[in-house]
């Protein structure tokens, strides 16, 4: 088990400073870079006072390095959480993240939770009643959540909102340690239009999962010694199906953080998701760097994780 | 729904029936087992067949240009706009039409450039191992690092917003997968014994992989396409409804979503049209892409996103 890990954590590191690093010359790779952006403004004709403007504040951003050094720069920065200065936010991108970065969390993770509550008890139930109507209802719904795309499914929920309980997203965001009841009140449609979506995965998944794992030697001995349905279906069943239902929600984990995206903008939640778009509008390159670390930082550990909990949940693992 | 009784069933036909046919009666005879075995696959053939008609036929059908503000601002549904028309005054009907070309014509053409790039990385990748093998794994563990939507934004402020840019950065988000699909696939057909073969009656590296290797890998490349360009589809739709995919007069169903929203409730018909049209195109690309998927090699059922 500790190999295990210790390879796991090998290649965490490496990914990600790749992963950041194929990022940041990317963004470099742009056309028209930030001094340009400053200087040419008011979108008058280049003069040479302004080239030499640009010449200058090239020279003050390190900007006329090489990309390498540029980027060695910025991750010594970036590890002692310096990730420069948002020109558009005017503030540094550290305390963009610092406040945005909790509001996306917890979005992501109330939708992962609700997603899970009602995906798995809805699988065994679809599973254990195979070919009756009531799987037929929990297949149906969960397929229709498949193909609507999220940002319809939350544009439907916000127009219902808004036509019936003349609802509007709150134009003042509310922190969770504020006000935890007007917080959850903003997060709940979000939460609930993206859990229909992740939900039908894990359904699926874990109704495929019982019905195989129903047909093994070992549900059988367990009937076999007198053994009830429940716990026959709860303890040695389900237990063998979550198995790839945990890698699945790791595998899924980056649609998860694309999807927080769009309900952030949807429901005009000011989190990570926003603050990207808004970067990438703006092109305010440092922000939007910053903001990529941070998801691949969250992507790689929920990998991680996943990685981790499968090994330690199923031995057979750990030893390959 | 082909369960495993069904796979067995489909090797015993094959072998009674070795009576050689034209290609046209082996062709038709698929089609006539894929219909019998895959009801809900030909739903999905009938819906994606509709999509292709009119994505080619748009010119035709739609009644009105596509960027044409012509007429009165935010009209509901009426027999002269079935579908209404937008803040712009331009015809949604026409605007859904010309929309499925645009759909279509993106998730072709990403799926086209994206899991080909990305299949004959993987294949040549694992047919000469090694280090480079090893280098080029890495590199897909950090393309993959990066949520797809987080990628692709990020790509799009790298290269602008066009209609082509949409489709190079979707052919990015696709490369790892498929190149890390098709590499377990040629890592198993490398080790086969008429590779050896060939390779001993002195075939050079290039002839193998040509002739020997990526014809084997053609079911999985092909369940890669079908089951990727729905994805495709959704993630231009989604860049799009950011306002970060195609220009906002170009007719996405995803842009067009965006507009509406910002009208939600004087014309909700805005949203409802373009919504229901990419939903139906997931659908029927979903409900197609399983049964191609059911049919071809149900080892890999539920193993692809």
């Amino acid at each position: 088990m500790r190999k295990y890990v210790a390879r796991r954590l090998l290649l965490f590191v490496p990914t990600l400073l790749g992963a950041s690093l194929l990022i940041f010359v990317l963004l470099r790779l742009v056309p028209g870079d930030i001094a340009e952006i400053l200087v040419y403004q008011s979108g008058t004709e280049s003069s040479a006072i302004q080239q030499k403007q640009v010449q200058q504040i090239r020279a003050e951003l390190g900007l006329d390095r090489p990309v390498a050094i540029q980027y060695l720069v910025w991750l010594g920065d970036a590890l002692r959480g310096d990730f420069g200065y948002s020109y558009t936010q005017r503030r540094p991108v550290s305390e963009i993240i610092k406040e945005r970065f909790p509001r996306s969390m917890e979005l992501a993770i109330l939708t992962l939770l609700v997603a899970i509550a009602w995906g798995i008890p809805l699988g065994v139930i679809s599973a254990a009643r195979q070919n009756t109507w009531i799987d037929y209802t929990v297949r149906v719904v969960s397929i229709s959540g498949l193909s609507l795309p999220i940002f319809f499914t939350g544009v439907l929920i916000l127009w219902a909102l808004v036509k019936f309980f003349r609802w509007m997203p709150p134009l003042e965001f509310v922190a969770l340690t504020e006000d935890p009841l007007e917080n959850l009140k903003q997060f709940v449609w979000p939460t609930l239009a993206q859990a229909y979506y992740i939900s039908a995965p894990i359904m699926r998944l874990t109704r495929s999962q019982m019905l195989e794992v129903v047909r093994q030697d070992y549900v059988r001995t367990a009937r076999a010694k007198g053994l009830g349905h429940y716990a026959v279906v709860y303890r040695h069943a389900l237990r063998n199906s979550l198995l790839p239902v945990v890698t699945f929600i790791g595998w899924w984990g980056g649609r998860l953080l694309g999807g927080i995206v769009i309900m952030e903008i949807i429901f005009a939640i000011p989190g990570m998701g926003t603050a990207l778009v808004q970067a990438v509008n703006y092109r305010d390159y440092p922000t939007v760097q910053a903001i990529v670390f941070v998801m691949a930082l969250i992507f790689l550990s929920l990998n991680l994780l996943v990685d981790l909990l499968y090994g330690w949940l199923d031995p057979r693992i750990r030893y390959t | 729904m082909a369960d495993r009784t069904g796979v067995a069933f489909d090797v015993a036909v094959e072998t009674t029936a070795a009576v050689p046919d034209g290609p046209a009666r082996v062709a038709g005879r698929w089609i006539v087992r894929f219909a019998a075995r895959q009801p809900l696959g030909v739903v999905g053939a009938v819906i994606v067949l509709a999509l292709i008609i009119t994505a080619i036929f748009a010119p035709q059908l739609a009644p009105h240009g596509p960027k044409d503000a012509a007429f009165a601002q935010h009209r509901p549904p009426s027999a002269e706009f079935p579908m209404g028309t937008d803040h712009l005054g331009r015809d949604i009907l026409s605007r859904v039409i010309w929309g499925a070309r645009l759909s279509l014509y993106v998730g072709l053409a990403s799926v086209a450039f994206g899991v080909t790039l990305g299949a004959l990385w993987g294949v040549v990748a694992a047919y000469f191992g090694g280090p480079a093998d090893s280098a080029s794994q890495r590199l897909v563990d950090m393309l993959m690092a990066l949520p797809p939507i987080i990628l692709a934004l990020s790509l799009m402020a790298a290269l602008g917003q066009s209609v082509n840019n949409v489709i190079i950065a979707l052919a990015v988000l696709l490369i790892p997968t498929a190149a890390r699909t098709l590499r377990s696939v040629t890592l198993s057909i490398k080790e086969s014994p008429y590779v050896e073969a060939a390779r001993a009656a002195g075939c050079s590296h290039g002839r193998v992989i040509l002739l020997h290797i990526l014809p084997n890998t053609l079911a999985t490349y092909i369940v890669l396409v079908t089951v990727n360009i729905a994805y495709a589809i959704v993630v231009e739709a989604a860049l799009s409804f950011l306002g970060l995919g195609a220009p906002p007069d170009e007719p996405s169903w995803g842009g067009m979503l965006t507009a509406g929203t910002d009208a939600l409730e004087a014309a909700p018909w805005t949203i409802f049209f373009p919504g229901l049209a990419i939903s139906l195109t997931v659908f029927g690309l979903n409900l197609l892409g399983d049964a191609i998927r059911d049919m071809t090699d149900p080892r890999l059922r539920g193993g692809l996103g």
